[in-house]
């Protein structure tokens, strides 16, 4: 019984001194999907070697992230720093840190700014949807894909050439990302934006918007476009399996699918055109969170990450598409599939841009919008495309801004 | 062999497929390369096989930091919930005083309450008391369960009294009653109840997440969890590091196995 009592009195002992904490430092919350959380923690040890300042980086999961950071923050423990998505900033920007003054926002693009006009976090990457295909099944069913620099499909090009992929091995042609965010492009490419003016009236219900809506829905009633993705919500490792032909994704995938010793070769191609070309810019951003005691630690930090040789070690060390102005990013053996991701950039139209920005704006845009996107992939109530997004337009319009 | 014993084994043979077959696969899976476990064809057994899963998992993070972090949480919370759930267990099974019917329904009671309704009153005690961001915020919570203090006092109050009483006559104290009676009688029960507790915390994800904020005291699970990012996951080091968190569960079961089935078999016995 003594050396019971005595041993539970050493573990606890341990987990006391575990729990003690020494030198403060700050927390910078993080995900990753790739070598992000690697090459940041590079320019973190970097930092700390420059300035004597430990910046602790916390991976969370992702699924978890914003209730953890929620947690912290009611809990009177924000963390300094938080790698944060466009919803991030949306639904926590009372409690970010007004970064007016920090670094020059005029050499960067993808900035979110608060309701008072200030700019509140430092882009850090931005991402772009994107078309990834096998190109070992392409090839054994002679599809003909564009090869030139301007050579683009036309969706109707597309989907007969596409077609063609109908075998033993192949489960469906292709795979659509479940996420609205990339369903999103798709409006786009119709040569709408999604607000003729924000907030107040839409181009949803127009004739451009229920013709793209319905081709998705024939898509998937033909099974051309894969609806396992519903069911997996993880088309990536569908893909992976090398029994679809193309999938339509972002440029996030170019490392994970470099990293995954996949048995097939892939590429990156241009999207179809419909009308026009179109493609949604995303991007993650670092935030400085209020209450967390070391405010002006965070923003120093924040300071000297906005400095072109480290936010240019960042995006190129993942890699990623570069927020930053002018910059060239050298990324190495990811060149030509870059390559077409910027293609997309440069051809997609500054209104859709700034209509994608707009929709950003919408507390709990992105529920919506991956509903609507499931709804018109499943359609369980056997809805038209015209009632699905009239019923988007509905919910779009009860929780936008209305200032 | 009867007929009867037949079907038992039949059904036995079943059961065992259907529970232990996802996780036989698991482990087969995690000594497949990537390229496999994507094959369109998935297969059980490994085609190639290869500890490069292992590897990479290990070379990811601080591995042996967080199996150490979740050992030390399991370990002593599950030796603090043993000592303080029997204790209760004893008081709620032989003593008898005012109000031990209504203390005993209170804490029956608490098993209503999801861990989320009451997440947020524990994690405001704990920060008061300094303990956000310690292990000891893993371990001091867990030290007393009402389904703790239920299995112990259920089979507590199968011991007999007279031997008990027999003791006190004998000028036995109270503590030694406790130990050299109650404790070795109820080693059935304790063994039950310690797998059930270090079950639960080293496979707890919510609480650790919620409590821990340095990487340097994450929990196996909540590493593992990490591996999930906003895109995709990393399957290849979750199918590995799952085998590894499933090695001290099944080392405990096999120690403990002979006085689990006997104190869950007697617990259920009627005082």
């Amino acid at each position: 019984m003594k050396k019971f009592v005595l041993l539970l009195t050493l573990l606890l002992a341990v987990s006391f001194l575990a729990g003690c904490n020494g030198t403060k430092t700050l927390q910078m919350l993080w995900w990753s999907d790739g070598t992000e959380g690697t090459v940041m923690q590079e320019l973190l040890d970097e930092y700390e070697v420059e300035t004597g300042v430990i910046i602790e980086l916390v991976p969370i999961a992702y699924n978890d992230y914003e209730a953890r950071l929620a947690t912290m923050i009611s809990g009177g423990e924000a963390p300094a720093l938080a790698r944060v998505t466009e919803g991030h900033l949306n639904n926590f920007q009372d409690k970010i840190l007004s970064l007016e003054g920090v670094y020059d926002e005029t050499g960067f693009t993808n900035l979110f700014f608060n309701s008072d006009g200030d700019v509140i976090s430092l882009p850090m990457d931005i991402t772009a949807n994107g078309l990834f295909v096998n190109m070992d099944l392409l090839d054994e069913y002679y599809v003909d894909y564009p090869t030139g620099d301007d050579d683009v499909w036309t969706w109707t090009e597309f989907e007969t050439e596409m077609s063609k992929l109908d075998g033993d091995n192949v489960a469906a042609p292709g795979l659509y990302d479940h996420q609205g965010h990339r369903f999103m492009s798709v409006i786009y490419q119709a040569g709408i934006t999604v607000w003729d003016e924000a907030y107040t009236t839409s181009n949803l219900k127009s004739a451009a918007a229920q013709g793209a809506v319905q081709r998705m829905m024939d898509f998937y009633d033909d099974g051309f476009l894969g609806s396992d993705t519903y069911i997996t919500k993880d088309s990536a490792s569908l893909f992976k399996t090398g029994t679809y032909g193309f999938h339509f994704s972002g440029n996030w995938n170019v490392s994970n699918y470099s990293s995954a010793d996949l048995n097939f070769e892939w590429a990156v191609l241009p999207m179809p055109e419909g009308v026009t070309r179109g493609t949604i810019l995303g991007g993650k951003s670092l935030a400085a969170f209020d209450d967390s005691g070391m405010e002006k630690e965070a923003k120093a930090f924040i300071e000297w990450m906005s400095e072109g040789e480290q936010h240019d070690q960042y995006t190129g060390g993942v890699p990623y598409l570069t927020p930053r102005l002018g910059a060239t990013v050298d990324y190495g053996d990811f060149a030509d599939q870059y390559a077409v991701f910027l293609d997309e950039i440069a051809a997609t139209d500054a209104s859709y841009v700034q209509d994608w920005l707009d929709m950003v704006m919408i507390p709990g845009m992105y529920p919506l919008i991956n509903d609507f996107a499931e709804a018109v992939a499943l359609n369980p109530n056997n809805k038209t495309a015209l009632q699905l997004l009239t019923d988007l337009e509905t919910a779009l319009k009860a929780v936008a801004p209305t200032e | 062999m009867k007929k009867a014993q037949i079907y038992h084994y039949i059904l036995a043979i079943i059961l065992i497929v259907f529970f232990l077959g996802p996780v036989i696969y698991i482990i087969f899976s995690s000594f497949k390369p990537s390229s496999e476990l994507f094959s369109a064809s998935p297969t059980f057994f490994p085609r190639s096989f290869t500890l490069d899963s292992y590897v990479e998992a290990f070379k990811k993070g601080n591995f042996l930091t967080y199996i150490g972090n979740s050992f030390i949480v399991a370990i002593s919370s599950t030796a603090l919930a043993v000592v303080i759930n029997t204790m209760s267990g004893y008081a709620l099974a032989k003593f008898k005083f005012k109000g031990d019917a209504f203390i005993m329904m209170i804490i029956l009671s608490t098993i209503m309450l999801p861990l989320e309704v009451i997440m947020v009153p524990i994690f405001s005690v704990l920060k008061t008391l300094g303990m956000y961001n310690s292990l000891l915020a893993l371990i001091i919570p867990a030290a007393a369960t009402p389904t703790g203090i239920f299995l112990m006092r259920q089979y507590l109050v199968t011991i007999p009294d007279d031997i008990i009483q027999s003791a006190r006559i004998d000028g036995a104290s109270e503590w030694k009653i406790f130990t050299r009676i109650i404790v070795p009688n109820a080693k059935p029960a304790i063994a039950t109840l310690a797998i059930f507790s270090f079950m639960w915390r080293w496979n707890d994800y919510i609480w650790p997440l919620i409590a821990i904020s340095s990487p340097k005291k994450y929990t196996l699970q909540l590493a593992i969890a990490n591996m999930s990012g906003q895109y995709g996951s990393d399957y290849s080091s979750i199918l590995a590091t799952s085998a590894i968190s499933m090695i001290p569960m099944l080392v405990v079961f096999l120690v403990f196995q002979k006085q689990f089935v006997q104190g869950t078999v007697n617990s259920g016995m009627k005082g």
